[in-house]
């Protein structure tokens, strides 16, 4: 058996194709003789059946010459020599007929018949005949069942993330009942903290972060997104509609603004805002994000790998690969984008209590609307008896002297203009040459044009009209911008006709700081030739219809207008209602811009076309290709749409071999520390063949066969006997089985960084549990940001944002936080599935300096003195009651700290500064301190940092 | 540590599974710890490496790569001959002109080498002898992110493990006090400079422990490292203790030989504790040490100091040293913004060499010196009669290399005329990485990880070392 490089097998046994074989050639051979037509060397393929191939017949040979040139793999390609081991396996499977088989990942799963067992009262469900009969087969035994108190420790870490309190663990060692393990599981399962627990592996594989990830780093909002997932979790909703909403939510009919959020998984990868980047290298590079995270989390596989060249592994050509790319790169996003928050696409996704309200103003409107639209009649009737004024224009919005302008400031720049040349300056607000900084209307070869500019090159947004305007005309201009940041907002009208524009460039989405004057007739290093009349500057964007106005040259038929009428008499009761309404208008468009937006997947009405892509490369264009998935996975029915909506229908269509499979396993590997396939991430030949290929199948079809119920696996698995084994390890079974892969003990790992941290806080009083929410600033170390990007640098929440569950914690992913890192979380870079743990000086650094922990000892050591002293601090960290060789060890080191802190009492009020959370003033300070370092043992014991 | 878990620690350790590969645990026997076997692949002229990172690619053309025809081309119009239809980036893409502009600085060669140095480096200048020039260095990417990734991970997309962590997964550390790959960074003239990011120093997909432990200038120098206020090392002391004899009853209900691994590195912990504060203790070096690294030396977070501390973190071991000096950026004002970088890092670079060589450490230290790519010939933005700014260029740049493996004294590789295209003995990055490798001893191909099914390195799948200028 080929476990990671441990070749067990008996010399005598018969070989598996997929088990045996496979790994050693994918690994040492395919390179030349795999699925890679580009770099194959040879026609000689040993990824498939070729057995009339003459070479087939010399592997033996190759393979155990002594001459390195003529040796297999070559020396020459820096490939070493096959162990004896592999030797010996390729030569039995030579012996017993070279037989292929398909890869096992690709073969859909099935339910094979429990095995029987010589012991059959240990299982307690089908997981745990698949366990024993393989350990029954190994001449190994299982462990005993860990006790209770380590059991209701192990679950709630497992099932919510945190640890059980003292009176949790109470009640369950009292309750006598049968069933008393079922309940716990079911009272976890129902917990809201299981959401979270859930979620924030599925954020990891998400690469969900606060901030965009590439150069200056700047924020973004995807909370509401996170607030899905955990929602999502913790309603039990079923894996395939949680796929179908992720991958194609806006696609389905009549989406709700809960589906469209869903969406936002595969917008959270990393974005670019650094100045000249080619726009279309990096939006490619986000469409490969999105294919690689897809492919990862759903398929387990490595398509990635054929980006630019076949896979030279697995059965992927890199045409398969852009077809599947095809099915992400319809979305009207940019590679160059915004960098202080969300770029488009993205929408407001309002929280339950801001819908309420939205949806309470909206019905006002249309009331207040309805009112207005009523006193038309009245109004007529005063207009028909009024006599006008000799002049009236547009006041509103008018700007008199300089306006301070900025980028996401809506305007009206109107002109009468009679231009004696095709080139020269209206108005400007901005530096004296034509790459300048500011704002400016222009004519530039006859036509009209709009620069709003920072920086010319690439931070600029540059309109103009389609046609140019006849010479030597009078006639009236005006541009309107809506502060949206994009082209689209801009209008441009001649004579009040709205013209054609062409966009020349689209980036105005940089802050501008201009203190240049208002120019008339000059700027951006031209002169104006020839006259300008009535040049006015609104800071708000004009509609049409007042466009129109402005424009009129009859100064007279403007003022006699009924536009002029309402701005000037209009009946009482008209003014009154108009601004009712328009007051409720400003409340909504408050309340909107109080509304947190998240970014979000949207189809372009016409698909952009897809191309393979030379070596990778953005501007190597290659075949034109359409949305596709691999060959070798099941087809893709007819019914389904083209589209995301058909991708997402097919990974979770029962015919899919890999998508359950691999999902349960990383369900599995939550609870165990490692996967039954050990490769998370991958299920092709180069990862590892399963630990137990019929446990994992059996796990997979169940959890398809349940509707794709979450819970319910979780629950299967946990409620086996295996999962409940304890978890003592022994010389003979560290010996035998040091990765625990037979699972003949129960599983012993540290826990994950989140949960050493909401540990702290749940066991000191700390923790402020409340779900979801925007992400907060907990204490970080001073000047983390400032040594990386200069500024403010980090500000810590004060209060309950210092004491929320990391879940929520701020993640700034080029300064990720640095205790989460050293607990080896991924740093939400890209996709990341497989959980990894060192052990190191640093995480020994951080457990005992951190504030967090500084101040959790100070807050456990205030509960340990209130009542219970050492043996209460045990139970509230360990939750279980001392031994006595540690009560021994921790009482002397509380007397010893006491003899200190008596004697140096400006020491013990100096330690217990740390955190902002108040001192229990009833407490001595030295005996506080005392037992603060105490408690600040206990964090930092081994035990309490694992769950077993 | 019973003799079953202490077999077993190692054991894991080797396969990549267990803990403290880089902080090792026994006591000095041997002196590599937690390397790969069969490292080096062949016997290393360098045990370490000082990269001094000059963050924002400085212009080649007023530093090192003298082209004294650009007075003859100035204001005209780069050649479409010479350009090539070469991509630039979007910030000067839209130009409409690409004026030639020539070195505002004067050049002179220096030493018997004849090396050409400008007046700006006249430190550098000094210890040309010494150096060895590769002025025909290339890279792939054109902007800063995607070309420092480039540089210092072989890829420009993030991800991947960085060159330092490379180097200590496959070499070890050779201390037991300290990381085995320290990250220093400073400041430029003007402010921060081009952003830096942790994932430089990442481990990527190697297990993070092989990830450089960044220095800071504010706060510790290792982050946690201090004690809080009121607990002193004798609390520290007795604390310890107390945790090792709670943690050994773990051990000996459990038998997770994990538990030991902790218990180990709480102690190296404590030592670090101790270690680092004498690190950046500099009262024992002499004061005309200190004055050679130049005026900033004793500022903590500068270019010099960190020089001095690089020289330290080598007496001391550290395998990969990786300074990063920022703000080399200049796009436009570049005759007032480049001679402070120059004033800031010369007289630091030269000295750190100086003093490599004085203490008989620069044959088995490696110093690279460079950024992660040069700037055009052309003047970005407005040209006037004293201020010009260039962009960012790929297609050439000047790298320096002295100490452990290379021949001093040799300048590698020519430019044309423009200082645009390379005319002689191209240097890819990769091509710099697998040479920087070669002289620990480490052939560049053969150092891989299987990841997602592949077996990565550094170089991806490209370079060669460059034979020219390694010492035999």
């Amino acid at each position: 058996m080929l476990w990671g490089g441990w070749i067990w097998a008996a010399a005598s046994a018969p070989v598996e194709f997929n088990r045996d074989v496979r790994p050693i050639l994918s690994d040492r051979c395919y390179t030349c003789h795999g699925p890679d037509r580009a770099s194959r060397q040879s026609p000689l393929r040993l990824d498939q059946e070729q057995s009339a191939h003459p070479a087939l017949a010399h592997i033996l040979e190759r393979i155990t010459s002594t001459d390195t040139g003529f040796r297999m793999p070559p020396a020459y390609m820096g490939r070493e020599r096959l162990t004896d081991a592999e030797i010996d396996v390729l030569r039995r499977w030579i012996e017993q007929g070279g037989k292929y088989e398909p890869h096992w990942s690709l073969i859909p799963p099935k339910k094979a018949a429990l095995p029987a067992v010589r012991e059959p009262s240990w299982p307690r469900n089908p997981v745990d005949a698949f366990v024993l009969a393989r350990l029954e087969h190994e001449g190994t035994a299982h462990a005993p069942d860990a006790d209770p108190s380590t059991l209701v420790r192990r679950l709630s870490f497992d099932l919510t993330g945190l640890p059980p309190t003292p009176a949790e663990t109470q009640a369950f060692l009292a309750d006598r009942s049968p069933d008393a393990y079922e309940k716990l599981v079911d009272r976890l399962l129902a917990s809201p903290r299981y959401g979270e627990r859930m979620a924030i592996r599925w954020l990891e594989a998400a690469r969900y972060a606060d901030t965009n990830g590439y150069s200056n780093d700047g924020p973004r909002d995807m909370w509401r997104w996170r607030d899905w997932v955990i929602g999502a979790f913790n309603r039990n909703m079923p894996f395939d509609r949680f796929t179908v909403e992720q991958i194609a939510g806006d696609l389905l009919p009549d989406a709700t603004v809960s589906q469209r959020v869903a969406t936002a998984f595969n917008r959270n990868h990393r974005t670019s805002a650094e100045g000249g980047i080619v726009d279309e290298e990096f939006r490619l590079g986000y469409v490969g994000d999105r294919v690689e995270t897809t492919s990862t989390v759903w398929l387990g596989t490595t398509i990635g790998c054929a980006r630019c060249h076949d896979h030279k592994y697995d059965p992927y050509t890199q045409k398969e690969y852009y077809q599947l790319s095809a099915f992400f790169n319809n979305t009207p996003d940019r590679g160059f984008v915004y960098n202080f928050g969300n770029e488009p696409p993205y929408i407001h996704a309002p929280l339950p209590e801001q819908q309420a309200k939205l949806d309470a103003l909206d019905a006002k409107i249309a009331a207040a609307r309805q009112r207005l639209d009523s006193l038309e009649p009245a109004v007529d009737h005063a207009y028909a008896a009024w006599t006008p004024p000799a002049e009236w224009n547009v006041r509103e919005g008018l700007v008199t002297g300089t306006p301070q302008l900025e980028y996401k400031d809506p305007f009206t720049f109107a002109a009468r203009i009679t231009p004696k040349s095709p080139k020269g300056a209206i108005l400007s607000i901005g530096e004296d040459y034509f790459e300048g900084k500011g704002h400016y209307l222009l004519l530039i070869d006859g036509k009209l044009r709009l620069h709003v500019t920072f920086r010319y090159s690439d931070l600029s947004l540059r309109v103009e009209t389609a046609d140019a305007l006849p010479p030597g005309k009078t006639q009236h201009v005006l541009v309107t911008y809506d502060g949206g940041m994009r082209a689209k907002g801009v209008h441009m009208y001649v004579d009040g006709r709205d013209m054609p524009l062409k966009v020349l460039f689209d980036y105005g989405i940089w802050p501008i700081e201009n203190k240049e004057p208002l120019r008339i007739g000059a700027g951006a290093g031209l002169r104006w030739d020839g006259a300008i009349d009535d040049v006015r500057i609104y800071k708000r964007a004009l509609s049409p219809r007042e466009a129109a106005l402005v424009a009129m040259t009859d100064a007279a038929a403007r003022a006699r207008t009924r536009d002029a009428f309402l701005d000037l008499a209009p009946p009482h009761e008209y003014l009154a209602a108009r601004a009712a309404l328009h007051e409720l208008e400003r409340d909504r468009a408050g309340l909107m811009a109080s509304i947190p937006t998240v970014m979000v997947m949207e189809e372009l009405p016409h698909p952009r076309d897809t191309f393979v892509l030379k070596r990778g490369a953005y501007d190597a264009p290659g075949d034109k290709v359409e949305p596709r998935t691999p060959a070798v996975l099941p087809p893709f029915q007819p019914g389904w749409p083209a589209n995301r909506l058909g991708l997402a229908r097919w990974l979770v269509d029962r015919g899919n071999p890999l998508t359950a499979r691999v999902t349960v396993n990383r369900f599995w590997q939550m609870l165990w520390g490692v996967g039954l396939v050990k490769t998370v991430e991958d299920f092709g030949s180069q990862g590892e063949w399963p630990a137990h290929q019929e446990l994992l199948d059996w796990l997979a079809v169940e959890f398809m066969d349940s509707g794709w119920d979450v819970k319910h696996i979780m629950k299967t698995m946990v409620m086996s006997a295996a999962y409940r084994q304890a978890s003592r390890e022994t010389p003979q079974s560290l010996e035998k089985d040091p990765e625990n892969r037979l699972l003949a003990r129960g599983a012993r790992f540290r826990l994950p960084a989140e949960m050493i941290r909401d540990q702290a806080l749940a066991v000191s009083g700390l923790l402020v549990e409340r779900a979801g929410g925007p992400s907060v600033k907990p204490y970080q170390p001073p000047g983390l940001w400032q040594e990386l990007f200069g500024g403010k640098g980090y500000v810590a929440d004060h209060g309950d944002g210092l004491y929320r569950r990391s879940i929520y914690t701020y993640w700034r992913r080029t300064v990720a936080p640095p205790a989460m890192m050293s607990f080896d979380s991924p740093s939400r870079e890209v996709c990341v599935v497989r959980e990894e743990r060192t052990n190191t000086p640093l995480q020994a650094l951080n457990l005992m300096n951190d504030t967090v922990y500084l101040e959790a000892s100070r807050k456990l050591a205030e509960r340990m003195v209130k009542g219970g002293g050492i043996e209460s601090g045990v139970r509230l960290v360990l939750g279980r009651d001392p031994r006595p060789a540690e009560r021994t060890v921790l009482t002397a080191a509380l007397e010893k700290f006491r003899a200190r802190y008596r004697a140096h009492p400006g020491d013990a009020a100096k330690y217990l500064t740390q955190g902002e959370s108040p001192r229990d003033p009833s407490i001595q300070p030295a005996e506080l301190a005392s037992w603060t370092a105490v408690a600040s043992l206990l964090l930092n014991m081994d035990e309490a940092v694992t769950r077993q | 540590m019973n003799a079953i878990t202490r077999r077993h620690f190692f054991g894991r350790s080797a396969t990549g599974l267990g803990a403290a590969a880089l902080w090792s645990l026994a006591g000095g026997t041997a002196r590599a710890k937690g390397g790969l076997t069969g490292l080096p692949h062949f016997a290393p002229r360098a045990k370490r490496v000082i990269y001094l990172f000059q963050s924002g690619g400085p212009s080649q053309m007023e530093t090192f790569d003298y082209k004294p025809r650009l007075k003859d081309f100035q204001g005209t119009d780069l050649p479409e001959s010479i350009r090539q239809g070469q991509r630039l980036t979007q910030m000067s893409s839209a130009q409409a002109s690409f004026p030639v502009v020539p070195s505002k600085f004067a050049f002179a060669q220096h030493g018997q080498s004849g090396a050409w140095v400008s007046e700006l480096m006249p430190y550098t200048a000094k210890v040309a002898d010494d150096l060895t020039f590769v002025k025909s260095t290339y890279t792939d990417a054109i902007n800063h992110d995607p070309a420092v990734t480039f540089l210092q991970t072989g890829s420009q997309i993030a991800g991947r493990p960085s060159m330092g962590s490379w180097v200590v997964y496959g070499l070890g550390s050779e201390t037991e006090d300290l990381p085995a790959f320290v990250v220093m960074i400073s400041p430029g003239a003007g402010g921060t400079g081009q952003p830096l990011y942790d994932r430089l120093w990442g481990a990527g997909f190697l297990p993070s422990r092989y990830q450089g432990v960044k220095f800071r200038s504010v706060g510790d120098p290792v982050l946690y490292l201090s004690n809080p206020e009121g607990f002193g090392g004798a609390e520290r002391r007795d604390y310890l203790d107390a945790l090792a004899k709670l943690n050994q009853g773990t051990m000996d209900e459990f038998g997770d030989p994990e538990i030991s691994t902790r218990i180990a590195q709480y102690e190296m912990a404590f030592r670090m504790q101790s270690s680092v504060p004498d690190l950046v203790d500099f009262s024992k070096e002499t004061a005309a040490t200190i004055d050679s690294y130049g005026p900033d030396a004793r500022k903590p977070g500068t270019y010099a100091y960190n020089c001095l501390l690089a020289r330290r973190l080598a007496e001391r071991g550290v395998r990969f040293i990786q300074l990063y000096h920022r703000d080399w950026d200049h796009h436009g004002g570049l005759p007032k913004a480049l001679p402070k970088l120059c004033r800031q890092t010369d007289q630091p670079t030269a000295a750190l060499i100086a003093d490599l060589k004085q203490r008989g450490m620069l044959d088995d230290t490696l110093v690279v010196w460079g950024g992660e790519f040069g700037r055009t010939v052309y003047c970005q933005g407005r040209l006037t009669a004293d201020d010009y700014g260039r962009d960012h260029h790929p297609r050439c740049f000047t790298v320096w290399m002295a100490g452990g493996g290379i021949r001093p004294g040799i300048t590698l590789g020519k430019t044309d005329d423009y200082c645009y295209n390379i005319t002689e003995r191209p240097v890819h990055v990769y091509d710099l990485q697998a040479t920087i490798l070669n002289c620990l001893g480490i052939d560049h191909t053969r150092l891989t990880f299987l990841f997602k099914g592949r077996h990565f390195r550094l170089t991806d799948v490209g370079g060669n070392a460059v034979k020219e200028i390694l010492r035999a």
